[in-house]
């Protein structure tokens, strides 16, 4: 089983992008925070002291949100993509 | 065309292109980076999603305003003062919708398109911060 976690902005330069993660039957929430943790700076850029994402960042799965507490419930599937992100700033 | 490219594009090809039967007005958003003091600027997208994005607010704009025909061109990677950053072109009957339904769009896209801009100075560089504290739009 196969999960890519896409990084993008400050987050990817903090922790990198396109990480493919093997372990299954994790929620988004544990998924991101196994790969956040190998960098304090980045962990502590999206998840807060009690391991709760950040009031502003934003998750993805397969291209739609999900709301950050519906994230530590949500477990990942073969294929997904997540993709987390601080607030947009385009245009 | 709704794209999120490198390359910039011809505006004027955009508008004569947007001259489609009906046209009584055609609306230009030229969005460029500002001179404020930085050296270039560099801009990121969830590209997927970003240009899946657009095209649903330009389905939306068209619906709500009855545009005649919307371009889209986003660019990203790394600009120069002065260059374009975003071209937004809509044609209408008339004015009033082709207004509104550039505006519409220009703050759709600044509200949940996931796109992202690093001010590139001297000493290093800040990533701009959204004007929304959530963007992205809602869950779906």
């Amino acid at each position: 089983m196969t999960v890519k976690v896409r990084f993008f902005a400050r987050f990817r330069e903090l922790l990198g992008t396109d990480i493919l993660a093997e372990e299954a039957g994790l929620t988004i929430a544990d998924l991101v925070k196994g790969i956040a943790k190998t960098k304090k700076e980045g962990y502590d850029a999206i998840f807060d002291e009690h391991g709760m994402f950040r009031e502003f960042v934003i998750v993805m799965k397969n291209g739609k949100r999900v709301e950050t507490p519906d994230a530590a419930k949500v477990v990942v599937a073969d294929g997904d993509e997540i993709a987390i992100f601080p607030p947009v700033a385009g245009g | 065309m709704i794209r999120v490219q490198t390359e910039d594009v011809d505006i004027g090809a955009l508008i004569a292109a947007a001259k489609t039967s009906g046209t009584g007005a055609v609306v230009v958003f030229d969005g460029i980076v500002r001179d404020d003091g930085i050296v270039e600027m560099e801009l990121e997208a969830y590209e997927e999603v970003a240009t899946a994005g657009m095209e649903k607010i330009a389905a939306a704009a068209t619906k709500q305003f009855g545009l005649l025909h919307v371009d889209i061109v986003h660019r990203i990677g790394r600009l120069r003062i002065g260059e374009n950053i975003l071209i937004i072109v809509v044609s209408a009957g008339h004015r009033p919708e082709a207004y509104a339904g550039s505006r519409f769009i220009i703050e759709e896209i600044k509200r949940s398109v996931p796109i992202w801009k690093k001010e590139l100075t001297t000493d290093g560089g800040r990533w701009v911060a959204g004007e929304h504290g959530h963007g992205a739009g809602k869950p779906s």
